[in-house]
């Protein structure tokens, strides 16, 4: 189970802090710099691994205002609506595929029958 | 605030709206502005074990969260434990319960199976049901005849978790076809047995790669290619031939009729730019202009056989979102320690191992 801490600027302003993610590493990292870097109130937002061999991200956040926390809540938040949109999303579409692939292979099935009754009737 | 979903969400699918509802909640999150783009998907195969799908209008950093989590974090099942009763083939018994352990196994359950470390109804003995599958084998050479050990030798005591079974193989390619025989495992002479118990338990590709469902998991980027037609037309046929030719992969035709070039198979282009670098060393730079569209991602998922290749995916994304729900429920237990200090930090047993919150 992965754990945060977050470590604040030397100023003790909470706008900006540098949350460290343990037993995470660039799969979440990256994606999360990406949908941190997409919201308007975010200055400066950046990741890095600081070593190879410990499972950890340290994320640097600096907001335009806002509590810099709340700003990745809200980024965890967006981050969880995307994933719910991409899983409906391609359910739906290997729904509709295999919808239309069961069509095919019915319209061969028929057209198949079709071509046999004819033989018959010659 | 911005909320169009998917215009064809609507019409006969308009009662759909419930799973869309949480989406307009939880996108009011993120200030006024809905700046968060929501991908699009379309299938292009579908088998089993093979998906070739289309995920457009997101970022890089997502399609990759999504391949990693594919490759090194979707559970299985494979055998993690082997006790050897008798082993007298070539093969030292190490060496014959790793080939166990690369044996893809039926892992449908994985999902909702305990990890075997995480399990308090067992000490990992192998004889639980939340986290451990058993197997048997016992197999012994009586003829002269090489005796080949397969995977269809392994008895499982859960019939929904089995080894994976290419046997529809010999429908295709006969009855010779190496896959229908199983994955084998050693080979034995007259008198020489193998007898052992394994078990399987469940695990991710980032601890051993034993325990990930992916042969391959690719994405690329769709390539726009734009030929300059007024420019082509200064080569003669020869020229273009050669240009063409040029390419490693056949992503360009010259047409026999027209004589024209033309785009055959876009994809095929592996941005390799030796065509750029041909139509340079021409005399001709720009005859062609390739741009890679980095929001639209043409995916690539092929399964050991042990998930479907589809259920990878749909899996991948419910591994993120727990990622994700660990990190908020992190922060959450974090204020509660704020709010209680010590008290609930030791009230929860220390489940989570968090520090409170540091200021340098
Ligand atoms: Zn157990």
């Amino acid at each position: 189970m992965a754990s945060t801490k977050e470590y604040g600027s030397e100023t003790d302003d909470e706008t900006a802090s540098t949350f460290s993610l343990t037993e995470e590493d660039h799969t979440l990292g990256n994606a999360l710099r990406y949908i941190l870097n997409k919201d308007p109130r975010v200055a400066f937002v950046g990741y890095s691994i600081p070593h190879p061999s410990e499972e950890r991200v340290n994320l640097r956040l600096q907001t335009t205002g806002p509590l810099a926390r709340d700003v990745l809540k809200d980024a965890l938040q967006d981050m969880m609506a995307l994933n719910d949109h991409v899983r409906v999303k391609f359910e739906k579409a290997v729904e509709d595929y295999k919808a239309v692939e069961g069509m095919r292979e019915m319209s061969v099935g028929v057209s198949g029958s079709g071509r046999l009754f004819l033989v018959i009737i010659v | 605030m911005l909320f169009v979903m998917d215009a064809t969400i609507s019409g006969p699918h308009f009662a759909i709206p419930l799973h869309l509802a949480p989406f307009k909640q939880l996108l009011c999150f993120s200030g006024e502005q809905n700046f968060i783009r929501f991908p699009t998907v379309r299938i292009r195969e579908l088998k089993d074990d093979y998906i070739k799908f289309e995920l457009r209008d997101t970022d890089t950093s997502i399609a990759n969260a999504l391949r990693r989590i594919m490759i090194a974090e979707v559970p299985t099942l494979a055998i993690d434990l082997v006790e050897m009763e008798s082993n007298s083939s070539v093969l030292n018994d190490e060496f014959i319960a790793h080939r166990l352990g690369l044996i893809p196994l039926k892992s449908e359950r994985a999902m909702e199976m305990r990890l075997s470390r995480d399990c308090d109804a067992c000490d990992g003995d192998g004889s639980c049901e939340y986290c451990s599958i058993e197997f048997n084998l016992n197999v012994k050479c009586n003829s002269d005849q090489t005796l080949d050990v397969t995977s269809h030798d392994l008895v499982s005591s859960d019939p929904s978790v089995v080894p994976v079974d290419n046997s529809f193989a010999q429908d295709i390619s006969g009855f010779d076809a190496p896959e229908a025989r199983g994955v084998l495992i050693v080979k034995l002479r007259r008198g020489q047995e193998l007898k052992l118990r394994a078990i399987a338990r469940k695990g991710i590709g980032k601890d051993h790669a034993k325990w990930s469902p992916a042969a391959t998991v690719a994405f690329q980027f769709e390539p726009e290619i734009h030929i300059n037609e007024a420019l082509m037309e200064t080569l003669t046929l020869e020229e273009k031939k050669e240009w063409v030719d040029s390419c490693p992969t056949k992503v360009f035709e010259v047409d026999p009729q027209t004589q024209q070039v033309v785009v055959v198979d876009a994809e095929a282009y592996t941005y390799d730019e030796e065509i750029l670098k041909k139509a340079d060393a021409m005399g001709k730079p720009g005859l062609v202009e390739i741009i890679s569209r980095e929001d639209s991602f043409i995916f690539t998922v092929e399964s050991t056989g042990a998930i479907q290749a589809s259920q990878m995916f749909i899996n991948a994304i419910d591994i993120l979102k727990t990622k994700l729900d660990a990190v908020r429920l992190s922060f959450d237990t974090e204020e509660a320690d704020d709010q209680f200090g010590e008290l609930g930090h030791h009230m929860r047993g220390g489940g989570i191992d968090l520090v409170s919150r540091v200021i340098q």
